[in-house]
This record gives structure tokens, C-alpha cells and sequence, in this order.
């Protein structure tokens, strides 16, 4: 069962600009972690804002879940996918608490704010990130990169099926990207939840054992298994000859075990 | 822990507010040129003969401008928040998109015209709405619908009625209507009567149940387009909502007051340093704020001297002192950008 099928995509920002997506068409299996590698301008936010209902007039169609983008209302879209953008533009005086609130208003009506099974569904979400000592705190006062770990939390709190990410480990140190990387993957098995991000580092789909897209000046030049696709002769096309394996590397290079 | 203080915080501060209010109501009847003890007012309002004189003056001069007063403050601090929650900016005040300045032109041209003071409410209200309509005009010109060119449009058109309003003005006979233009843009209630309250209160009771009805939300119109949507908030339309009752309750409340100062921007800075960040909370405590706030700086505005000092010299004064004690405290929490 797909539950996001991409025909014919393309999009631009301005109405005689360059494409940025060329009549890209893929999908991604329900249950399945997908990511997306490329270059910096090679696409990737363009797309995960596009299928996140975020950007109008493209051109071609989406299909989330087997209903087409365009004729869902924006409540739909929230019942049905979660997004969590590169850097949350929320206001600094928000306490993490009611900004992991926010969350639960896809299932409320215009008059209502959260009840208490609400609160219960935060501590519970903030307990599996294991943000709990930050909930009293305001997003000002939390660094940069547990800001990102609340936001991604924020999009888990929202329970929809389809979580979208936009590059959810740019801010963080390699220790926070280990523990981001694992509750995706833990999520995605026990939940079977279908997960789509962006990502700047191939060993992350790796990692996920996920599906990958490479992605190259809006079109897609290679798609497949993690293990398949993740290969230099793969990544030479994206990232040009320099690219190496770090066996290769005079130096070894840090990690993190499971 | 943390947030059952908060909300013992909260209960005490809408009890306090609520009680000062209601004091301070009280108050707005009693003092005043004409002296009226407590007993004889309480005696009055019990219905008692022998306070004719005192029954007139507080039915007919008093309880009106009162309760326009706080009706006027409830609805200036309440746009201000509004403004201030959906364009991510703590520095606008209900002024932002041009409702004030183009209430002004309105209300100067039906003087400079010799109007009835009526028409004069009536122009300065129709003024007020158009210019916002203007503003957002302008703004679907750009062909952009980012807030930025919305609060840039609000500039241009603000900007273009200060200039038609200078012009009006230098129109204006120096003797007579300049001097009315002039008081009328200092704001006053001392014309206000009953008849005023009976056009005003209505706008204001459904502007603040629609308000009141979506405050958890406006919340999530203060993230921003995207992180709104993301979360099932059609943004745009929450933010023509809002923009359409801030700005009934601006140009209402401008037409019976004239132009208030400070109130819409300060109002809500006190508010969320008492109940902290949560449109719940802030929007029902900055009606109430608000609305003691104006009613106390009515009181000064008629106590201290024999002719009445304007308000926006009254909530000027007090709100820029205001103002710097509140930036003062919160210097810390204040960073730059750069």
C-alpha cells in the first residue's frame, strides 16, 4: 500500500523560473523510512514542503494515502502527516510544554484547547525522546539542537501515519543525530509509521536501512534500498569523484553503536 | 508542579484584576466635579428620592463615558495583543495596518465638512475599515501574501492618510475646526452618552465572543504560516479573521474615543508578565486589564483639572513610564540578532 505516490511533479518558485522539481515520479510503500540525499539546491526542502501541502501551485500530483493533496483541507492534512521544518520559526517565550501541546489541535474543534488524555499523550511522547526535564522550560532557553529534538517530539505528538522531515539532524552534535536517528527507527517498527526526510549524510539512510532518493537538480537519479543505493559509484553522480569510503580515510572515523 | 502554581498564579490575578475592575468602576461614577459621597451614591442607586441631581449626573454623564471608557479599553488592548500574536511582533500596536490614521481622515473631514458629531463617529468608523481594506489591497497587489507586505502595505496606507489628514487640517479653519480636529485626535469621553453605548457595546460583546471562542488557536497563529497549517490551522483565514475583528473593535472604539495612544501596545506586555504566553489566558485578562487601565485613566483625565486633560496625553504618559519599567525588567530576556 502506497502512502505517498508522486506523479509527474514539478514545481517552481517564480512563474518563468527555473525548475526546481522535473517531472519527478516515485512513491513510498506504507511502513517504510525514505530519505532524501542530494546536494544543497538540488530539491530536497522543495519536495518535503510540497508533499507537506506547504506549497501551491505545483504541477502533476500527489497522493497521500490514496487521496490526492489538492482536495484535502488543511485539517485533513494534519490528521493525516506530520511536518517539522528545519528550524521552527516559534516564538522564543513558548514554553516547550504548550508548544508540544500544539500538537494535539488536528483532532480538536475551533473552540476547544487540550484536555487532560492530551497532556498524558505529551508526557508520554516527551518520556520516549526523554525531554521531560525541558517541558517547563521556553523554547529561548533550550539550545539549538533540543529545540529540534521538541520539534521532531512535536510531530510524533501530532499521531499522524506520515511524518515529514526536513534535515531533522542539521542542528544537532553526533550524539543527539545516534539518538534522533534510533527513536525514527524504533518508531517506524513498533508504530509502522511512514517516515520521509531529508538528510545531508548517506550513513543516516544507512543507518535506517531506509528507502533513498537521489536527488540532483530536481529530478531523481537514483532510487532503491539503502544498502544498494548507498555505494560510491552511486554517489559520484550527486557528490562528485572526490567521494570515498572511510576505509580509505587516513584517520578512522567516530560513530555510534546501537 | 510548576504548572499548578502557575494556574493558583493566574486564579489570583483574574480575582484581583475582577475586583479592582468593579472598584475602580465604582469609582469612575463618584469622583468627578460635581461631589457625590459614597453614601449618597449608594443611596441613589437604591432608588431613594431626594438624589435627583446625583442620579442625573451619574445616568446620564457618568455611566456612559464609563463604560465606553472601559469598552474602548478592552478593545485597544485586545487588537493590540491580536496584532502582536499574528504578526510575530510585540512592538505593533492596533495602528499596524492604518485603522487609526484612517479613522482620523474620517473623522477630520466630517468636522471640517460641520457634520453632526454622529456622522463625525460614523465617517471616522467607515474611514478606519476602509483603510485597512486599502492596506490589504495594496498588499494583494504585490501579488505576495507573506505578513511583511501586509504590515509594509499598513505603512504606505498609514502614511498616506498622515499626509491627507496634514492636509485636511491645513484646510481647516485655525479658529474653529482645527481646534476640534486637533481635541478629537487627543481623544476624550466627554461627549460620550448612552446612545454611544448602545452602538458600541454590541461590536465589542461579538467581537470578544468570536475572539474569546478561538483564543486557544490564535496561539498557533503565532507560529507562523507553516507550523500553523502543519498542525490543521488554515492560517490565512485565522489571520483575515482576526485582522477583520481587531479591526471592528479598533475603528469602533476609535470613533466614539478619538485616538488613544499606548494602551494596545502596552496592555498586552503587562498581561503576559502576569499570566505568562497562553492566548487563553492573556486574551480574557487583557480584556479585563484593559479595560480597568482606560477607566483609571479616564478618572485622571477629568479629576485632577478643571478643564479634562486628553486621554492620549493621560495613557501616554503612563504607558511610556510603563513602558521603560517593563523593558527594564525584561532587559535580559532581550536579544540581538546579530
Amino acid at each position: 500500500m502506497k502512502m505517498i505516490d508522486v506523479k509527474e511533479l514539478s514545481f517552481r518558485y517564480q512563474k518563468k523560473g527555473k525548475l526546481v522539481l522535473d517531472r519527478l515520479n516515485f512513491s513510498c510503500e506504507k511502513g517504510t523510512v525514505n530519505v532524501l540525499i542530494g546536494l544543497n539546491g538540488s530539491g530536497k526542502t522543495t519536495l518535503i514542503k510540497t508533499i507537506a501541502g506547504l506549497l501551491e501551485n505545483y504541477q502533476g500530483e500527489v497522493f497521500i494515502d490514496g487521496e490526492n493533496l489538492r482536495g484535502l483541507s488543511i485539517k485533513e492534512r494534519a490528521k493525516k502527516m506530520a511536518y517539522v521544518a528545519q528550524r521552527s520559526n516559534a516564538v522564543d517565550d513558548f514554553p516547550v510544554l504548550d508548544y508540544l501541546l500544539f500538537g494535539t489541535a488536528n483532532k480538536m474543534n475551533f473552540y476547544q484547547s487540550p484536555k487532560e488524555e492530551d497532556k498524558k499523550r505529551v508526557l508520554d511522547c516527551a518520556k520516549q525522546f526523554g525531554i521531560t526535564h525541558l517541558l517547563d522550560k521556553k523554547l529561548g532557553e533550550i539550545s539549538g539542537g533540543e529545540r529540534q529534538i521538541v520539534s521532531i517530539c512535536a510531530s510524533i505528538v501530532q499521531d499522524t501515519n506520515l511524518v515529514i522531515l526536513d534535515e531533522p539532524t542539521s542542528a544537532l552534535d553526533i550524539k543527539n543525530q545516534h539518538a534522533v536517528l534510533s527513536i525514527i527507527k524504533k518508531i517506524a517498527k513498533e508504530q509502522g509509521k511512514t517516515f520521509i526526510l531529508s538528510s545531508h549524510n548517506p550513513n543516516h539512510a544507512l543507518y535506517l536501512s531506509s528507502n533513498v532518493f537521489l536527488l540532483r537538480s530536481g529530478t531523481i537519479v537514483a532510487q532503491g534500498q539503502a544498502e544498494d543505493i548507498i555505494n560510491i559509484e552511486e554517489l559520484k553522480t550527486v557528490y562528485g569523484e572526490d567521494i570515498c569510503y572511510s576505509v580509505e580515510l587516513p584517520y578512522k572515523e567516530i560513530s555510534f553503536m546501537d | 508542579m510548576l504548572n499548578q502554581k502557575k494556574n493558583w498564579l493566574t486564579g489570583v490575578f483574574f480575582t484581583l484584576v475582577s475586583l479592582t475592575f468593579v472598584v475602580v468602576f465604582i469609582l469612575a461614577l463618584i469622583v468627578g466635579r460635581y461631589d457625590i459621597s459614597i453614601g449618597n451614591f449608594f443611596k441613589m442607586l437604591f432608588g431613594q428620592s431626594g438624589y435627583e441631581m446625583e442620579r442625573s449626573i451619574v445616568m446620564n454623564l457618568r455611566l456612559p463615558r464609563t463604560i465606553i471608557a472601559a469598552l474602548t479599553g478592552l478593545a485597544l488592548s485586545v487588537s493590540g495583543l491580536l496584532y502582536q500574536e499574528t504578526f510575530q511582533n510585540k512592538l505593533v500596536s492596533p495602528d499596524l495596518l492604518g485603522v487609526s490614521s484612517g479613522a482620523g481622515v474620517g473623522a477630520a473631514l466630517a468636522i471640517v465638512l460641520g457634520l453632526s458629531s454622529v456622522i463625525v463617529s460614523f465617517f471616522a468608523f467607515g474611514f478606519g475599515v476602509l483603510t485597512v481594506l486599502a492596506t490589504m489591497f495594496v498588499a494583494r497587489a504585490f501579488q505576495n501574501k507573506s505578513s511583511m507586505v501586509l504590515t509594509l502595505s499598513g505603512i504606505i496606507v498609514g502614511g498616506c492618510m498622515g499626509a491627507i489628514l496634514s492636509f485636511i487640517k491645513y484646510l481647516a479653519d485655525a479658529e474653529t475646526t482645527l481646534a476640534s480636529i486637533t481635541f478629537w485626535l487627543m481623544g476624550s469621553f466627554e461627549h460620550s452618552v448612552m446612545d454611544d453605548v448602545y452602538v458600541l457595546l454590541p461590536i465589542v460583546a461579538i467581537c470578544s465572543i468570536v475572539i474569546l471562542a478561538i483564543s486557544y488557536r490564535v496561539n498557533i497563529v503565532a507560529l507562523g504560516r507553516e507550523e500553523a497549517q502543519t498542525r490543521g490551522i488554515n492560517y490565512r483565514a485565522y489571520r483575515t479573521l482576526i485582522i477583520i475583528v481587531a479591526t471592528l473593535l479598533t475603528a469602533s472604539s476609535v470613533a466614539f474615543a478619538g485616538t488613544i495612544s499606548w494602551i494596545g501596545l502596552v496592555v498586552p506586555h503587562i498581561v503576559r508578565l502576569m499570566v505568562g504566553r497562553d492566548t487563553k489566558k492573556t486574551i480574557p485578562m487583557c480584556m479585563l486589564f484593559g479595560a480597568t487601565f482606560m477607566v483609571i485613566a479616564d478618572i485622571i483625565s477629568r479629576v485632577f483639572t478643571a478643564a479634562e486633560i486628553p486621554l492620549s496625553a493621560v495613557t501616554g504618559f503612563f504607558g511610556t513610564i510603563i513602558f521603560v519599567v517593563l523593558l527594564f525588567v525584561r532587559r535580559d530576556t532581550i536579544r540581538e540578532n546579530d
